[in-house]
């Protein structure tokens, strides 16, 4: 479970969040929405440990991220927006460099199973060759190596084609339902959000935020 | 640390033949450089034709003394060959050495015992002529002693070829004007095989550059877009970045002491341990050091250009190609290895720096 309580970010006196409370659950799929600017990328960051709030707690499985970041980074999978992949590597390269450099030591089958599982089959070819919707696969894959319980997704699907769009979202369909992750997931798509996700964490400029319901019969948290 | 370097190999397996283009480079250019000078050195040595016209020990040692002198190339001849190759401007000049050279030596008679044939185009004959009477002088010199020292010595009777045979042993071991310098227990090198720039000193000219070029993984490691997963792995930032510095370092010190072999076997350079220590240190004072002046860049192609002009610096305060003041040993780089000391203060100031790179933010990415 990711616990976050009253969580203040703030940069020379501008606040970007402002007393921002939820909770995700094992097998939750949360979308993160709001306008451009409005602090999307910070909390993603706040949660992957990479910025320090101002103000607030966040827990994972009770361990604070104050205390135990190193610890709490072996849990979170970050997906970053930009493809974060050597592009002149194959995909096979690419999962086996991030494989020797990862917490957790996964066999070149295991590799080209998750991939696979993604349905990134073109394993010896190299990144630059691959369409746009092939390499969002495989920076999503790349931070599935180390088997992560938390999975922060900055707009994994900005620019891909419909087809890859809906694999990668059954994927992680899959990867919540079934092997219970918490994942959570910022896009600009509200259509996509609407299909994929639990419930959707929104935030503003004016630094509201509130959480809507959208299928999982989870009552509406807060606005 | 297995685990860097196997992703590291990875990188090196997709640049195969850029890698061992910087990586032998020393070793080719410094070969080629030398090869190629000795060629000219060859090639513009005077050529002199000899005519040998008495068979005796004194004609034949004053021929091979002119044949030793690295600067003269000896064509043996007759007379009426040195005539027409000086008037065809073939020969520099020629010199015969007369019948009765050893007679009239012995008898120090110093007049017309060698008669010389040069052209208005013999520009070395002045030289050259005057390295020939200088060792004929020599020849009449100890002669002359010989027969003082026989009618000076009642109590032993020495003979002409005793004394002479004696100051010729004298002469070989304590010759200083013709004593080249060399290592403990190595061979002495013959004065035809000096070069005319130091092997080790263009080796390691070339080994500044590759190793600058070499280094430029660091800047593209930094500004790579991998950069944003470095917080997840299991590696700091700074403990990957030593980590790849090790198989580098590995590599370059295999192909190093490659180069001391292909020298040894080549260039009859003489491979000493403290050629292999000073060799080591200069290696890891190249390795910090690269590392370093590359992790202060983000424009690769500004790196680059930084770098061959610091080679170029390197040339020209090294000494290596152009003979430089003394006053400049404490700025170079290469100063310690060609010296072939082990300590150097580029590598204390290398290694400081480095501890301190290492010590500084460390705990950004922990």
């Amino acid at each position: 479970m990711l616990k976050v309580e009253s969580l203040a970010k703030s940069y020379r006196n501008k606040v970007i969040i402002d007393d921002i409370s939820f909770t995700i659950n094992k097998g939750d799929i949360v979308g993160l929405v709001g306008e451009n600017g409005a602090g999307k990328s910070t909390l993603l960051s706040i949660l992957a440990t990479l910025k320090k709030p101002t103000k607030g707690n966040i827990f994972l499985e009770d361990k604070s991220f104050d205390h135990s970041k190193k610890a709490i980074r072996r849990e979170i999978g970050y997906v970053p927006q930009d493809l974060a992949l050597w592009e002149e590597f194959t995909v096979e390269e690419n999962m086996i460099f991030f494989e020797q450099l990862s917490w957790v030591n996964r066999n070149k089958d295991e590799l080209r199973q998750l991939c696979v599982d993604m349905k990134l089959e073109k394993w010896k070819e190299p990144v630059h060759s691959l369409s746009g919707g092939m390499k969002r696969k495989l920076n999503l894959a790349i931070s599935l190596i180390h088997q992560p319980n938390l999975l922060l997704l900055d707009e994994p699907t900005v620019g891909i084609d419909l087809k890859s769009k809906t694999e990668i979202g059954n994927y992680l369909h899959t990867l919540a339902k079934k092997q219970q992750k918490m994942i959570i997931y910022t896009s600009h798509d509200m259509e996509e959000i609407r299909q994929l996700c639990d419930y959707v964490i929104v935030i503003g400029k004016d630094t509201f935020y509130k959480e809507i319901l959208l299928k999982s019969g989870k009552p509406v948290l807060s606005f | 640390m297995i685990s860097i370097i196997r992703t590291r190999l990875i990188h090196w397996k997709k640049q195969p033949f850029s890698l061992l283009f910087w990586l032998i480079l020393p070793i080719l250019a410094t070969l080629a450089i030398q090869y190629f000078t000795s060629a000219i050195q060859e090639d513009s040595k005077v050529p002199v034709g000899i005519v040998l016209e008495e068979d005796t020990e004194l004609a034949m040692n004053l021929y091979l003394a002119i044949k030793e002198n690295p600067l003269i190339r000896v064509y043996d001849v007759t007379e009426e060959e040195a005539r027409r190759k000086v008037l065809s401007h073939k020969l520099d000049s020629a010199f015969v050495i007369e019948e009765g050279y050893e007679e009239n030596v012995k008898k120090g008679s110093r007049n017309q015992i060698i008669t010389s044939y040069k052209s208005d185009l013999s520009f070395a004959y002045t030289p050259v002529s005057q390295t020939i009477i200088s060792l004929v002088q020599e020849d009449t010199g100890r002669s002359k002693a010989a027969y003082t020292v026989i009618n000076l010595d009642n109590e032993r009777s020495w003979t002409w070829e005793e004394i002479i045979q004696t100051a010729n042993e004298i002469q070989k071991e304590e010759n200083l004007l013709h004593t080249t310098f060399s290592y403990a227990s190595s061979e002495e090198k013959k004065e035809n095989q000096i070069r005319l720039w130091n092997s080790w000193g263009v080796w390691a000219i070339f080994s500044v550059l590759s190793a600058l070029m070499l280094a430029d993984w660091v800047i593209k490691e930094k500004r790579s877009s991998i950069k944003p997963r470095f917080p997840f792995i299991r590696f700091t930032y700074k403990w990957y970045y030593m980590g790849n510095l090790v198989p580098y370092t590995v590599l370059f010190l295999l192909i190093d002491l490659t180069a001391v072999m292909l020298f040894n076997l080549l260039l009859s350079e003489t491979i000493t341990s403290k050629l292999l220590l000073s060799m080591l240190s200069f290696r890891m004072m190249l390795q910090m050091g690269t590392f370093l002046f590359a992790y202060c860049f983000r424009n690769l192609y500004f790196y680059y250009i930084l770098s061959f002009v610091l080679t170029l610096f390197v040339i020209l305060i090294s000494g290596v190609i152009i003979p430089m003041n003394s006053s400049w040993d404490v700025i170079n780089p290469l100063n310690a290895f060609i010296n072939q000391e082990v300590i150097s203060g580029y590598l204390m100031l290398f290694t400081v720096l480095l501890i301190i790179w290492l010590m500084k933010g460390e705990k950004r990415n922990a």
